[in-house]
């Protein structure tokens, strides 16, 4: 919240943003008039059930999708394809077998033809931080789905992105570990000052992780309000017993619908 | 043609019989088939056209102590070598192509489903007419048959990264070549290799075809045409147990070979296993 008072302006802006998709016969709206600013240095969430529409509002801030109609400034500039400035996370770590870890994590210093030698010591810092360091050499299926996810981590950091954009990175992990990547996630979040889109549809986690809320519904995919999440940093486990978390958390339900 | 059976990628666990029990079993059946081979002929009354494991083993020993088929063997070699280094360019050169250029598949697909179809020795006549009965007529006919597989094995190879593979590098702007050299080529080795273990059998069957068909050109196809022709069979025989010996000997040192490229391909790890 510090943050967002003394750097006002937002650092991705989506006006009126829509996709739909035209079959020869059908058509389906996945996405409708969103308005959003996302602000520099916040960790927003996109909350909602599968076909809100939230991955793919992701997916147009990121470059990957072209809008139907609207527009998304990145940085000040329109969004015409992936930029070297925003680092993009699947729900699968999506690792190359071939590839030992380091290598991997290398992979977009590579793509950007920079020099892999002059990344090699933030790489080695990046796997040591999430606590893999022991496993640089190893290939990605020695590793568990969660130390890959962590490589997957480093390797969205590795070029220092100013945005993250997160599509529910952890889903396909269990329970136990996807908690664990979480505070993994703010953690490094934190340490790098980056700005943070986050896709899930689990209502504790988003109250849990974020500074704001965006929740979205489907039929037509929208944005149906913001909820600010005022709670310190960093956050400990214990939040997410406080009652103002519980009401957080209601409140997300009711705007979804739910109760 | 059985080793062919080696070359396709088998998967984990099917057919798996633990080591000590599976060990008996081979062994086991060695003894029958020797046995058979040795006591069945004997009881054909026939031991000119079907002669027993003696015979034949003594008919390898003199075939193997002489040395007028030296050419013949080398000959063979050489002209599957090239043949399979050829035909193996060829079908990378071509799937590559055909696997990330859309305008040249589209164009090319109708006559690769004919060619596939084809039965490719019956064009053996028309290159021994065209390039004589040298290596040259024994070379091409080889690299028509084994380089498809290789060209067929490197498209469908290229195709293979999942669709969030492909996103993360279209995450990262990756240009074309990079996705190509950096995803979709490392993606498709295993396959490769799988085309061009393949390859290097159909490249010796064609050999040997090309070398019985044409009689003078010599190798250990023309070989066993000769001794078969002078009802010669245990040296026939001992001809077809060289052939066996090479071919056995080739697809070890591929597997060899594809263990150390491919480690890291989920059908090379369950082997392991």
């Amino acid at each position: 919240m510090v943050m967002m008072m003394t750097k006002t302006a937002p650092l991705v802006r989506a006006e009126g943003v829509s996709k739909e998709y035209r079959g020869r016969d059908t058509q389906m709206v996945a996405l409708s008039g969103m308005d959003l600013d996302v602000m520099d240095g916040e960790f927003l969430s996109l909350l909602g059930p599968s076909g809100c529409g939230k991955s793919t509002a992701l997916n147009i801030m990121g470059g990957l999708l072209a809008p139907t109609s609207g527009s998304v400034m990145f940085d000040g500039k329109p969004v015409a394809g992936p930029s070297r400035d925003i680092g993009m996370m699947f729900q699968q770590a999506v690792m190359f077998p071939w590839r030992t870890t380091i290598d991997n994590v290398l992979l977009p210093v590579e793509v950007f033809g920079q020099s892999k030698k002059k990344f090699a010591a933030k790489a080695e810092e990046l796997l040591s931080m999430v606590g893999i360091s022991e496993f640089a050499k190893s290939y990605p299926w020695q590793l568990s789905g969660g130390m890959q996810q962590r490589a997957a981590l480093c390797r969205v950091l590795i070029h220092s992105p100013k945005l993250l954009l997160l599509d529910e990175p952890f889903g396909a992990l269990d329970e136990f570990t996807r908690e664990s990547m979480n505070s993994e996630l703010l953690r490094l979040q934190a340490h790098t000052k980056a700005t943070a889109v986050l896709v899930t549809h689990n209502i504790n986690e988003a109250v849990f992780m974020s500074d704001r809320i965006a929740v979205m519904t489907p039929r037509p995919g929208r944005l149906v309000g913001i909820i600010d999440v005022p709670f310190e940093r960093p956050r400990t486990p214990e939040l997410a017993l406080s009652p103002e978390f519980a009401e957080l958390a209601l409140k997300a339900r009711s705007m979804l619908e739910l109760t | 043609m059985t080793s062919a059976l080696r070359v396709r990628p088998t998967k984990a666990g099917v057919a798996k019989v633990d080591g000590e029990s599976s060990w008996w079993i081979s062994a086991g059946t060695i003894v029958v088939l020797a046995l058979a081979w040795e006591l069945v002929p004997r009881f054909l009354d026939d031991r000119t056209l079907f002669p027993t494991l003696s015979d034949t083993a003594a008919g390898l020993v003199r075939l193997v102590s002489a040395g007028y088929w030296w050419s013949d063997l080398t000959g063979t070699l050489m002209s599957v070598v090239v043949a399979w280094l050829i035909g193996c360019s060829v079908g990378l050169v071509a799937g590559i192509a055909l696997g990330t250029v859309p305008f040249i598949r589209t164009a090319i697909t109708p006559y690769a489903i004919a060619v596939q179809a084809l039965p490719k020795i019956v064009l053996a006549p028309l290159f021994i007419g065209w390039l004589g009965f040298g290596p040259q007529s024994k070379i091409a006919i080889a690299v028509v048959i084994c380089f498809f597989p290789v060209w067929i094995d490197t498209m469908v190879g290229l195709a293979l990264p999942k669709p969030n593979e492909f996103k993360l590098m279209q995450s990262l702007n990756a240009t074309r070549a990079q996705t190509f050299w950096k995803l979709q080529l490392p993606s498709a080795v295993p396959m490769i290799m799988v085309g061009v273990k393949h390859a290097m059998l159909l490249a010796f069957t064609g050999v040997l075809v090309a070398e019985i068909l044409s009689a003078s050109a010599g190798g250990l196809g023309t070989l066993t045409k000769q001794f078969s022709s002078q009802l010669n069979m245990p040296l026939t025989f001992a001809v077809v147990i060289v052939v066996v010996v090479i071919a056995v000997t080739l697809v070890s040192i591929m597997d060899v070979i594809e263990r150390r490229v491919v480690f890291w391909s989920e059908e090379s790890r369950s082997r392991k296993s």
